[in-house]
């Protein structure tokens, strides 16, 4: 009797298993939004890890499920990582919970980037809403880390109300930098706010930006970016020169579970980051 | 290389087998046809296919990925092991072999999964041409050659006296060199022992270019898609007894002290499916019904080059309300 043969090896790798990573700072930015900064319990997966701007990651809390976000800071900046978490659903009411010292899992980097490449050398137009500034917020620091490589920087950023306002602390920081135009705005002021007044796309056009050499960055929610975009069309900016990232539901992140596929293309393997000339050529709308 | 076996040899032969690795082969359960631990009785002759479609025993509709447990209050994470041992599964038939085919496309892209990738590596697929053509079918149509397949390591086909065994890959090869059980075979044998299927059809129903083609161009016919959809109660029967369907949601378990996570079955036709926490792109059901055909007809054609659908029949046969896919195929063409 022949014994059986197989075929050759299958991987070893399991590539839904997570690694842990320390909760070390936990930053409330809302009511109901906080900011994480993990690191990797491994140190050595410290030293190796590596991503770029724009990307996203899966996160676990062991017991409740795992859930995507963006990683919200900059790789320049690698002593830790960030993420940025709206309270909403199951996980994010879990993490919620979490609090310095807590163990949570990270499976990442995954999907593609900002084109660094093609934003060098060129005037950098950041337009934010809401959670929307988080993942812009790396791109911001990739860039103002680098500061010589870009011509002139606007940050644009809006929120409900000044209490929505994220990333106080960077809006505070970027506000003295000189070498930063930020523009803040709210759809309803209070009687302490000093800042615009109105929805994102509205004072865009009121305060206008020339699109001459420029690339308009944008991230928010689904509506601010459709009128976002007519505003940028208004100031002469092509479907080439606007990225954005998308959100989709996501299980994986790998490319197999199924959920986040616009047509043929899966945010996360293709995206989350496309130009509006990509987005305009897709042969889907469900996104 | 061809082998000829005689009934009673193929039962010893699986016996044989069973010594070295788990032998699987076509049984009822539960009156359904599926595929069971060979029990050394005969093999049977009035299976046509099995219920659920043999993905089940690669892409497991449950699969634990790995643990937690909190010893003395510290977390630890370990991976839980993909299954190993030799497996030898007897008797699928050509569109569910197709199918695993498909599903390995998906599964060894970018990110190898490891547990898809070690279930088909430990299991030899031996195939058995069809005797008749299962209802709601278009295997045919989806090309796939219901006497003949490349897609095993062995392929069967029945002769009165047995089978004439066709090894395809070397372990296949490797497996029918036992001279004792088979004689010598030729080509002209094989060819002779080609059958056609039972209620096979004369002419096809739809041509597949034409039929690929019109799903791509029918897509941003939304009047299109709510008309085909409308009777869809949104169960999900057709996702799981697809055998190229491979959607699957990933969940935690979690009892005192540890827990773990599990990958299970989902489906694209559930409308929480893509929901999120502000918006859900396919909250309506006829964008759910035109994913899933379009996914399987056009994205997943653009993405990996084959049509992600073997027309097994499953889907049409078992749909509650009577939902057909070939007729909405043939419609897109209209």
């Amino acid at each position: 009797m022949n014994s059986i043969k197989m075929n050759g090896s299958a991987p070893e790798k399991n590539i839904y298993q997570p690694h842990l990573m320390e909760i070390i700072k936990v930053i409330p930015e809302t009511a109901d939004t906080k900011t994480f900064h993990i690191q990797f319990v491994d140190p050595s997966l410290q030293e190796t890890f590596s991503f770029l701007s724009g990307q996203f990651a899966e996160y676990s809390v062991f017991g409740e499920g795992e859930a995507t976000f963006c990683i919200s800071s900059s790789p320049t900046r690698p002593d830790h990582l960030e993420f940025s978490v709206k309270r909403i659903g199951r996980v994010t009411h879990a993490l919620h919970q979490l609090n310095p010292g807590d163990l949570i899992g990270f499976r990442g980097p995954y999907g593609n980037h900002f084109p660094l490449d093609r934003l060098k050398g060129k005037n950098l137009l950041f337009i934010g809403g809401g959670i929307g500034l988080a993942p812009l917020r790396s791109l911001i620091h990739n860039v103002l880390d680098n500061r010589t490589d870009y011509k002139e920087i606007t940050i644009f950023y809006g929120a409900r109300s000044p209490q929505d306002l994220c990333f106080k602390y960077d809006l505070e920081t970027w506000s003295r930098n000189p070498l930063v135009k930020m523009i803040t705005t709210v759809d309803v002021g209070d009687g302490d706010w000093k800042g615009n007044v109105g929805l994102v796309p509205v004072v865009l056009e009121e305060i206008g930006s020339s699109s001459d050499g420029a690339v308009a960055i944008t991230c928010g929610p689904p509506i601010m970016i459709r009128y976002t975009l007519k505003s940028l069309e208004k100031l002469g900016f092509t479907p080439s020169q606007i990225w954005t990232t998308l959100e989709m539901k996501m299980k994986c992140g790998l490319g197999k579970c199924g959920r986040c596929n616009i047509g043929p293309l899966y945010v996360c393997k293709d995206g989350p980051v496309f130009s509006f000339e990509e987005i305009r050529s897709f042969s889907s709308d469900e996104f | 290389m061809f082998r000829k076996i005689a009934k009673e040899n193929l039962k010893k032969w699986l016996i044989d087998l069973k010594t070295q690795a788990e032998v699987l082969t076509p049984a009822k359960a539960n009156a359904l046809w599926t595929y069971r631990n060979f029990d050394a009785q005969d093999i049977p002759r009035d299976f046509q296919n099995s219920r659920l479609p043999p993905k089940g025993l690669f892409l497991e509709s449950l699969r634990a990925l790995f643990e937690w447990k909190s010893p003395g209050g510290s977390l630890q994470v370990h991976p839980l092991p993909a299954l190993d041992g030799p497996r030898v599964i007897f008797g699928l038939r050509p569109c569910d072999a197709r199918a695993l085919k498909i599903l390995e496309s998906v599964f060894a892209r970018d990110y190898p999964d490891v547990f898809y990738l070690r279930n088909l590596s430990r299991t030899l697929i031996l195939g058995q041409a069809c005797r008749v053509q299962c209802e709601g079918s278009f295997c045919g149509e989806m090309g796939i050659d219901s006497q003949d397949s490349t897609d095993f390591d062995v392929f069967f086909r029945e002769v009165p006296q047995g089978y004439i065994a066709r090894a395809i890959t070397a372990r296949g090869t490797a497996l029918l060199e036992r001279r004792d059980l088979s004689e010598e075979s030729s080509a002209e044998e094989w060819n002779l022992a080609r059958s056609e299927p039972r209620g096979s059809r004369e002419r096809p129903l739809f041509d597949l270019e034409r039929v690929k083609a019109a799903v791509a161009e029918s897509f941003p016919d939304e009047n299109f898609w709510k008309r085909v959809s409308a009777k869809c109660i949104n169960c999900g029967v057709c996702t799981y007894l697809c055998p190229t369907c491979h959607c699957f949601d990933l969940c935690d378990l979690q009892m005192p002290g540890q827990g773990i996570r599990f990958r299970c079955w989902d489906s694209c036709a559930f409308a929480d499916f893509t929901k999120m926490a502000v918006h859900n792109p396919r909250e309506e059901k006829w964008r759910r019904y035109r994913q899933r055909v379009s996914h399987k007809f056009n994205f997943f054609y653009q993405n990996f080059q084959a049509i992600a659908c073997v027309g097994c029949g499953r889907c049409v046969a078992h749909c509650p309300v009577n939902l057909d896919l070939r007729q909405v195929l043939l419609e897109t063409a209209r």
